[in-house]
């Protein structure tokens, strides 16, 4: 489903946000990428939905070279690839039902489609008691919960999420996790950025890890850290994936 | 047809277009004034165009007769005169005619009534195959017994078409110069748009948005700036045919400004067009410049 082959990504101040990354990702995975902050999580997040071009190396995406595509073809390539991000990125003068269709609309979506998707994909994060709020009405979990239905509306085969709960609280954490959850299990291959550690140990799901742009770990199963201390992963409502 | 997408098309449109209403105001206010100066400016160069026209096709020379020439005199020295290769035409206008032919062009202009004899002379009008023959012809006719004076008016023509050319010419650079001020104003307007909305537009494309869909209801607010615009200035201007217009014909009733607003319908699409043209070129490459960036 996602696949890198030997990508570097030197930025024109010449930070070199990644280098030499080999990367495979398989369809229906769920998969975190972990690391510090400037270790070039959200730089390799920004390759897959083409916002930013890598200097060197294959980027594809669902058999889509995507350091290859032509400006007009990215419109169709982030239709299949949903982004959810650390400060949700919700219009505050549309409601969570707005927000939610408005990912429709712009891409040309017939009424009927957008009428029935919206209810979908709000009733699947647990929003459509709430469609008529606007974002400020909302706590910061149900933000990202509407940003997530966003990002699912379209009915994306990845969804990419760039420290998805970063501004959140962990029972917020927790509800957005399971959500990310039961949608990797619907078949989204899930990508999620992030330096929470407590998020990371509790999925033990695959975990890369990150450090000055290589990657220095690779493991199925895995925790935050390489050898977490056992009381790293000692977590508050811990469920397994 | 889907309603739905027509109606979330035109409530983005309103969106955009009511975010920055003293912009919005200003660059219809601009083409507004662009298009009246543009509509003014074509006015009088089709009138005196109208005018030059007018006299080129009748370029002519009038032969005033002598009270005492008979009729039977007169009509032998239209023979004369026709009988000269360089003459087209030679047509004998009585007093009683000429007087007619007056009062049909000033009716509703002047009260020819209060006229209680006829001042007009006897007349015959001369037309020459060569408007540059004019001259001779003049000066052979006026030496033909019973002719009291001749006139014809080429020098006037000549000068009137200069002064025309001259005239265009630098109205042309006024309103050329206008129409790009409107432009930058436009462009300007919907830039400041363009700027309010980035988050939008970022999630626009984030979500994959095509290009042209994001492009649409900017450069459809382009357009009704410019529409506006220019159906505001036809509004003035159709205000200033209807008051001024009747004002000029009596103060300068020798003036054919009927032809200047001939085909009005026609005119007034082209100064729509010319606004509307200008909306949606300035917020295209506006708009355009932003999406690349």
């Amino acid at each position: 489903m996602i696949s890198l082959r030997d990508v570097s990504l030197v930025y024109p101040n010449g930070t070199r946000a990644l280098d030499s990354i080999d990367l495979e990702i398989g369809k229906g995975s769920f998969v975190f990428l972990v690391g510090h902050s400037g270790t070039g999580k959200s730089s390799l997040m920004r390759l897959l939905y083409r916002e930013q071009l890598p200097t060197r190396g294959e980027v594809t995406v669902d058999g889509t070279r995507v350091d290859k595509l032509r400006r007009s073809k990215v419109a169709l390539l982030r239709r299949n690839v949903g982004v959810v991000f650390q400060d949700f990125k919700l219009l505050s003068d549309k409601t969570v039902w707005e927000n939610v269709a408005f990912a429709l609309q712009v891409t040309g979506a017939r009424t009927k489609d957008v009428m029935r998707q919206v209810p979908r994909v709000l009733d699947l994060v647990g929003l459509s008691h709430k469609s008529r709020m606007f974002p400020s009405e909302l706590s910061g979990g149900e933000q990202q919960r509407t940003a997530i239905a966003r990002a699912l509306v379209n009915n994306p085969k990845i969804l990419l999420c760039d420290e998805p709960t970063g501004n959140l609280d962990p029972a917020n954490t927790n509800d957005v996790m399971d959500l990310l959850h039961r949608i990797n299990l619907k078949g989204t291959t899930v990508v999620i950025a992030t330096h929470n550690a407590l998020v990371v140990d509790r999925m033990r799901r695959r975990v890369i890890r990150l450090e000055d742009g290589k990657i220095v770990a690779d493991e199925e199963r895995g925790y935050y850290l390489s050898n977490p201390e056992p009381s790293s992963t000692a977590l508050p409502s811990a469920q397994s994936a | 047809m889907d309603w739905g997408r027509l109606q979330f098309f035109f409530s983005e449109v309103w969106r955009n277009f009511t975010r920055n209403l003293i912009m919005q105001v200003t660059a219809i206010g601009t083409v507004t004034v662009t298009i009246v100066l543009l509509g003014a400016f074509l006015f009088t160069r089709a009138t005196i165009g109208a005018i030059g026209d007018d006299v080129l096709k009748k370029i002519e020379i009038s032969v005033f007769l002598r009270d005492n020439v008979s009729s039977a005199d007169a009509r032998k020295l239209v023979a004369q005169i026709a009988r000269d290769k360089r003459v087209k035409g030679v047509s004998y206008v009585p007093k009683s005619l000429g007087l007619q032919q007056m009062r049909d062009r000033l009716r509703g202009q002047i009260d020819t009534s209060l006229l209680t004899s006829n001042p007009l002379p006897d007349a015959l009008r001369v037309q020459v195959v060569d408007p540059s023959e004019v001259m001779s012809v003049a000066s052979s006719v006026r030496k033909r017994p019973g002719v009291a004076t001749v006139e014809y008016a080429a020098d006037a023509v000549q000068k009137l078409l200069r002064i025309s050319d001259v005239l265009g010419r630098i109205g042309l650079g006024i309103v050329g110069l206008l129409v790009f001020t409107a432009a930058i104003i436009i462009s300007n307007t919907i830039r400041l748009t363009v700027f309010a909305r980035r988050r939008e537009i970022a999630i626009m494309q984030l979500v994959g948005a095509s290009g042209s869909y994001i492009r649409l209801p900017f450069i459809f607010e382009g357009f009704l700036d410019g529409l506006l615009g220019s159906a505001l200035a036809l509004a003035l201007l159709e205000v200033a045919r209807l008051e001024l217009l009747p004002k000029l014909t009596v103060a300068l009733p020798f003036v054919p400004m009927h032809a200047a607003g001939h085909d009005q319908v026609s005119f007034a699409l082209e100064l729509l067009g010319v606004g509307a043209a200008v909306g949606i070129v300035a917020s295209w490459v506006s708009v355009g410049r932003y999406l690349h960036a």
